[in-house]
């Protein structure tokens, strides 16, 4: 299976509310507690400049994060935490239920197992437009030496 | 879909945090705590309201457990350096707790503890100081007196110093480092 530590990377390349509706139903019956407060805000990024070694502040970005802790109705417990980029509180808990889910292989973990496939290959997807939209911008200098130089 | 305990949430830690600033404000006064945790012992309300990732606490005497630590979000540190130490009031201290600077008194430690019961108790105390008119008095059960004494000496030179609050199963109040306290 896909690294744990880039299922997030996958399953946030999904539609948010395929996610939360698969997420619901497959723990409708469990019991889900906090293991840490779930929070979303801003998060700021702190820097030492090169010059005088000051610590300052890159800037804010959002940041939402979650850990939880699940019991299904036949006992088992565990544990999942999942921490992105983002302002939506309700998918940083959905994505830690995941995480919980797929870890300890607990009831529907093939469902999401799929998703994480398709998520990587919509990655793929993407990195691939990106590469080809990088490419397009690339200039070739040699060409200017072809060119001569005019002032000379 | 997660459903913290009240306590954890914004309402409520608000509503503490000004119950605190109460207590501060007029040494000595009890106020009731509104919202008491689902589970855990009952300084979880006060800890919430006060802690977050940018501060510290200690706790020698292990009153919290270890499932409290990742909600308070707070590092735990040796009970010296701690910005805030929660201790059982029934037992002797034996450490001294961060004072501060003069440069920066507000770096000293906010001690929260746990008594018996306020408001009666075999250590009655007369409170005398800012935000108290005349004097007051406070009855206190479970409060090893030792507590006492060690405070006159955190606090003897202002601005250095310790701030205490003092809690039971029921309500909370403090005693901050400008109020006088006589034991008898």
């Amino acid at each position: 299976m896909i690294e744990r530590n880039i299922w997030v990377h996958a399953l946030t390349a999904l539609p948010a509310d395929e996610l939360l509706d698969l997420t619901a139903s497959l723990s409708d019956d469990w019991q889900v507690r906090p293991k840490a407060i779930p929070q979303a805000g801003l998060g700021m990024l702190r820097l030492n400049d090169s010059a005088f070694d000051e610590p300052f502040f890159l800037g804010e970005f959002p940041l939402a994060s979650a850990w939880l802790e699940v019991q299904t109705p036949d006992g088992v417990i565990a544990e999942g935490a999942a921490q992105l980029m983002d302002e939506r509180l309700e998918l940083a808990e959905a994505l830690a239920l995941c995480d919980a889910i797929l870890a300890n292989r607990l009831p529907g973990w093939e469902q999401l197992a799929l998703l994480l496939e398709q998520g990587m290959a919509r990655r793929e997807q993407i990195r691939r437009e990106r590469t080809q939209m990088l490419a397009g911008t690339q200039v070739d200098f040699s060409l200017l030496e072809d060119a001569g130089d005019d002032d000379a | 879909m997660l459903n913290p305990d009240p306590i954890w949430l914004p309402e409520a830690q608000q509503r503490h945090f000004r119950l605190l600033l109460d207590a501060m404000a007029r040494p000595g006064t009890c106020h009731a705590i509104s919202n008491k945790p689902e589970e855990g012992p009952l300084v979880l309300s006060v800890l919430a309201s006060l802690l977050d990732a940018e501060v510290s606490l200690a706790d020698p005497h292990r009153l919290l457990r270890s499932d409290d630590w990742p909600k308070l979000q707070a590092a735990s540190v040796a009970v010296e350096q701690a910005d805030y130490v929660v201790c059982s009031g029934a037992r002797v201290p034996d450490f001294t707790p961060s004072l501060g600077t003069l440069t920066e008194p507000e770096r000293s430690a906010t001690l929260i503890l746990v008594v018996g019961q306020l408001g009666r108790g075999t250590s009655r105390l007369t409170l005398s100081g800012p935000g108290i008119a005349n004097t007051a008095t406070l009855q206190i059960d479970g409060l090893e007196p030792q507590w006492l004494d060690m405070r006159e000496d955190w606090v003897s030179s202002f601005p250095l110093g310790v701030d205490l609050i003092l809690l039971d199963e029921h309500q909370v109040t403090a005693l901050p480092r400008t109020t006088k306290v006589e034991l008898h």
